[in-house]
């Protein structure tokens, strides 16, 4: 079969696109594998139930496909990652105009239990329980830093991912810890 | 100017802990502690009640789905999404409705849960809910005040050049929601409605609200499924070229009924008809 020049060029064009795509899946599927677990994590402290988590993860990592597919940077993906994960989850969350997801009644007397003796495990489940609920009633953004650095973010990180300033991070993360401390006075 | 005999501020320690500091400051933190029984005592209290925080947060994190169902969809997506070139108005189209079927599984897993939340909450509740319905909810047109039709700007080649015919269309629930709301439907029976386009998509129409409107399957020979089968027919006719774009838009948003008359001349729905399905059911 003879072809021109163009349409040649155009095949072979075609094709490394399609192999750049292929790869480009392999990378997206092996993040997803690696950040799935600690994302949906996140979005569950941000009030969402775990199918709409569930649903914003595929959104997130389809959008990191976009992400990379139209060139973009790759300097911490993961950081990308959370950010696009939390906006959308409030995107969603405002869409959905869902209350508040409390905690079901019970919940916090779940906590797995660690110590073998009955009285220390009682007053580990009383702390626990009591310092749930003090993350629990933080404000958003509050229990967001405190999430994000129990996930391994630094505060510049975490500066970008929620869109704040470093300062309010650190103001943000101080003021959690206290409320922590003081969870038993 | 810090004073070495100052006490640290929990801040100071945080920031300190989490490695934050600049390394002067991080040295004069260091030299402090050494000589200070208060502040080490303090930071080991904060290290505690991290770690006691850690252990509370991983103990009561609810267990995940497995991951394979997950993965397999995405990979399903990221396929579809590849071919696809988001430069179009068009392109942007279909990835509204790749999103919208990102969304299918859970919008139907929730609305589901709406509706056995909202039956246990009705109790007595009236089973065909006749009650609570406009006298457009078991019409088989839209009010045009509501739904009078949207499109994009969009031409033959953008429509005729995708094969969107199999998408599986999956509206937002908060879209529902509206639609059922603007139609006075409280609570809509589920499978009983599609919150169907006007205008399909596959002849340019709009994800606006003022495009969609509860269309029933049932309580009416000109149901949802006959409206299906006439898209399928006007969007084919279109990209043969036997109808301008803009007429199928416009013959379909103002009379659909008509219209279905008109292109299979016929003045009932074909029986053949009766069962095409080729949008998803508002469960």
């Amino acid at each position: 079969m003879v072809t021109d020049g163009a349409s040649s060029s155009f095949a072979v064009a075609a094709s490394t696109k399609a192999a750049q795509d292929a790869a480009l899946e392999k990378d997206v599927v092996l993040l997803f594998d690696l950040w799935r677990a600690p994302l949906l994590g996140y979005i569950s402290t941000l009030r969402l139930a775990i199918e709409d988590g569930e649903e914003v993860v595929q959104e997130v990592f389809l959008a990191l496909f976009q992400h990379l597919r139209s060139g973009r940077s790759r300097e911490n993906l993961r950081g990308w990652v959370f950010r696009v994960g939390h906006n959308l989850a409030l995107k969603r969350r405002a869409a959905l105009q869902r209350p508040f997801l409390q905690q079901p009644d019970g919940a916090l007397d779940e906590v797995r239990d660690a110590a073998p003796n009955p009285e220390q495990m009682l007053a580990m489940k009383q702390r626990q329980a009591r310092l749930l609920a003090v993350v629990s009633a933080l404000p958003d953004q509050d229990r967001c830093c405190l999430h994000l650095r129990a996930e391994g973010f630094r505060y510049r990180e975490i500066a970008e991912v929620l869109g704040i300033s470093l300062g309010s991070v650190a103001l943000s993360l101080g003021r959690s810890l206290e409320r922590l401390r003081h969870a038993d006075r | 100017m810090r004073h070495s005999d100052a006490h640290l501020t929990e801040q100071d320690l945080l920031l300190a802990i989490d490695g934050e500091l600049p390394l002067e400051e991080t040295q004069h933190v260091r030299t402090h502690l050494e000589g200070c029984w208060t502040c080490r005592t303090k930071m080991r209290e904060m290290e505690d009640t991290i770690a006691d925080f850690i252990r509370a947060r991983d103990e009561t994190m609810p267990p995940f789905p497995a991951a394979d169902g997950p993965r397999a969809l995405l990979k399903a997506r990221l396929r579809e999404l590849a071919r696809s070139e988001p430069s179009s108005a068009w392109e942007r189209v279909r990835l509204g409705m790749l999103r919208r079927r990102v969304a299918a599984v859970a919008l139907v897993a929730g609305l589901g849960a709406l509706f056995v939340i909202g039956s246990l909450q009705t109790g007595e509740a009236d089973h065909d809910g006749a009650a609570h319905r406009s006298h457009f909810a078991n019409a088989s047109v839209p009010d045009p005040q509501i739904t009078p039709g949207a499109v994009l700007p969009v031409t033959k080649d953008d429509v005729c050049g995708t094969d969107v015919v199999e998408a599986v269309r999956v509206v937002p629930v908060d879209v529902a929601r509206q639609v059922f709301a603007a139609y006075k439907i409280e609570r809509p029976e589920p499978r009983a409605y599609e919150v169907d386009y006007l205008i399909t998509p596959a002849l340019g129409g709009s994800d606006s609200i003022r495009n969609f409107w509860p269309q029933p399957y049932r309580n009416t020979i000109w149901n949802a499924h006959i409206k299906d089968a006439l898209e399928d027919h006007l969007r084919r006719m279109v990209c043969q070229g036997e109808i301008e774009l803009a007429k199928a838009q416009q013959e379909i948003a103002r009379d659909w009924i008509a219209t279905y008359k008109k292109y299979f001349r016929t003045d009932a729905p074909l029986a053949e008809h009766a069962t095409f399905l080729k949008d998803r059911p508002w469960e």
